[in-house]
C-alpha cells in the first residue's frame, strides 16, 4: 500500500533556477493556478455580463461573497479603514478558499497543506501588522505590548508575554491551516488506499467514509479559508485600535 | 512528511504562492471587486433612498387621510345641517302653503256665501216684484169685468203672459 503521504510530495514540471535559487514550477503550483484561475475568471465572468441592480445567479454568489467579507471587515477593523484593507482580506480569503478547494480534486495538490506557503503567508501579515501599526501610531504603537489596566509593577512581566503571544500569531495561524488541510488529505488519503487494497465485500465501507470525509472537507476547506481571514482581520484591527 | 522533507522546494512554493497571490490581488483589486462593490453600495442606496421615500409616502399619506377623513366629517356636519335646513324649510313652507290655502279657502267660502246671499236677496227682491206685479195686474182684470172661472184662467194667463213681457222687455231695456 501506497503511504498516504506520498501525494504530499512535491514534484517539479518546468525546472527554473535563478542564482542557484530553485524557482521551478512544481505540481503545487499548477494546481495553484488552477484555483486561482477559476477565482479570477469567475469574478470576471461576472463583471463581463454587466452588474446589474437585480443580480443572476452567479453576480449573487459574488456579492454575498463579498458582502460577507465585508462584514468581517466592518467588524474587525472598522467601517471607515476596512474599506482600505477590503481588497487585500477578500483576495487573501478567495486565494486560501481556492488552493483548499482544487486540493480536493484527486490527483490535484493543496498548496496550503505547505507548512512553508501557510508561514509565508502569516508571516507576511504579521510584518503587515507590524507596518500597519507603526504607520498609524509610530511609537505609541510599543503600547501594545502593555495591555490597558496593568499595573505598572506587571509591566516587565507582561511585556514578554506579549511578544510572544504576539509571535505565536503568525505561528498559530500557518498551523492551523496547514495542520487542517494535511490532516484531512492525510485521512482521506488512508480511506481511499484502504478502499483499494481491500476486496470488493468491504472495499465498499472505506469508499463510503472518503466520500463523507470529502464533503467535510468542502466545509472544512471554508472554515479555514474563514478563519484565516478572520484573524488577520483581527490582527489588523488591533494593530489599528490598540486595543 | 515531504512538507518537511523537500527543503528544495521551499523557496519555489513561497516565491509563486507570494506571487500568485499578489498577481491575484491586483487583478482582483483593479478589475473585479470595484464594479461588484459599486453595484452593492448603489443598491444599498437605492433600498435606503427608497425606503426612506416610501416612508415620507406614508406619513404623506397618514396626513393625507387625516385631513381627509376630518374634510369627510366636516363635509357630513355640513350635509347634515343643510338637509336639518332645508327640512326646517320644508316643512315651513308647508305649514305656509296649509294657512294660505286654509285661509284662501276662507275667503272662497265666504265669498261664495255673499255671493249666495246676495243673489237670494236679489231673487226674493225679483219674486216680491213678479209677485207684486201679478197682483196689481190680476186686480186690474177683476176690476175692469166680471168673469167665468174660464174667462179669469185666460185672464190670469194673459197677466202672465203680460208680467213676463214686461219683465223680458224691462230686461232688454
Amino acid at each position: 500500500m501506497e503511504s498516504p503521504l506520498h501525494h504530499f510530495e512535491v514534484h517539479p514540471v518546468i525546472p527554473i533556477h535563478v542564482m542557484g535559487v530553485d524557482l521551478s514550477i512544481n505540481n503545487a503550483v499548477l494546481a495553484m493556478w488552477v484555483g486561482l484561475a477559476v477565482v479570477f475568471f469567475f469574478f470576471i465572468v461576472v463583471v463581463k455580463n454587466g452588474v446589474k441592480t437585480i443580480p443572476g445567479k452567479l453576480q449573487s454568489v459574488a456579492e454575498i461573497s463579498l458582502l460577507f467579507i465585508r462584514n468581517l471587515v466592518d467588524e474587525f477593523i472598522g467601517k471607515e479603514e476596512g474599506k482600505k484593507y477590503f481588497p487585500f482580506v477578500a483576495s487573501l480569503f478567495f486565494f486560501i478558499l481556492a488552493c483548499n478547494l482544487v486540493g480536493l480534486i484527486p490527483g490535484s495538490y493543496t498548496i496550503t497543506s505547505q507548512l512553508v506557503v501557510t508561514g509565508a503567508f502569516a508571516f507576511g501579515i504579521f510584518i503587515l501588522t507590524l507596518i500597519i501599526g507603526f504607520a498609524k501610531h509610530g511609537a505609541h504603537f510599543l503600547s501594545i505590548l502593555v495591555p490597558p489596566g496593568v499595573p505598572k509593577i506587571m509591566i516587565p512581566l507582561m511585556i514578554p508575554i506579549e511578544i510572544i503571544s504576539m509571535v505565536a500569531r503568525p505561528i498559530s495561524l500557518s498551523v492551523r491551516l496547514f495542520a487542517n488541510m494535511t490532516a484531512g488529505h492525510t485521512v482521506l488519503a488512508v480511506l481511499f488506499g484502504l478502499a483499494m487494497s481491500a476486496s470488493v465485500f468491504l472495499g465498499w465501507l472505506p469508499f463510503g467514509f472518503t466520500v463523507v470525509i470529502n464533503g467535510l472537507e468542502i466545509a472544512i476547506a471554508f472554515i479555514q479559508a474563514y478563519i484565516f481571514t478572520t484573524l488577520t482581520c483581527v490582527y489588523i484591527g488591533d494593530v489599528i485600535k490598540l486595543h | 512528511m515531504p512538507q518537511f522533507e523537500q527543503v528544495g522546494v521551499f523557496s519555489s512554493l513561497i516565491f509563486w504562492s507570494l506571487i500568485s497571490f499578489a498577481i491575484l490581488l491586483y487583478l482582483l483589486w483593479r478589475y473585479a471587486f470595484p464594479p461588484i462593490i459599486e453595484a452593492l453600495e448603489d443598491r444599498e442606496k437605492k433600498i435606503r433612498d427608497d425606503i426612506d421615500a416610501a416612508e415620507r409616502m406614508k406619513q404623506e399619506g397618514q396626513k393625507l387621510k387625516a385631513d381627509l377623513e376630518a374634510e369627510l366629517k366636516k363635509a357630513h356636519e355640513k350635509a347634515n345641517t343643510i338637509v336639518q335646513m332645508a327640512s326646517d324649510e320644508s316643512r315651513k313652507i308647508q305649514e305656509r302653503t296649509l294657512h294660505e290655502t286654509q285661509a284662501k279657502v276662507r275667503q272662497m267660502q265666504e265669498d261664495a256665501q255673499q255671493e249666495i246671499q246676495v243673489l237670494h236677496h236679489k231673487l226674493l227682491g225679483e219674486i216680491r216684484g213678479y209677485t207684486a206685479a201679478l197682483t196689481i195686474a190680476t186686480a186690474e182684470k177683476f176690476l175692469k169685468k166680471a168673469i167665468d172661472d174660464a174667462e179669469g184662467k185666460r185672464m190670469v194667463n194673459e197677466s202672465i203672459d203680460e208680467v213676463i213681457r214686461s219683465l223680458e222687455k224691462q230686461a232688454r231695456n
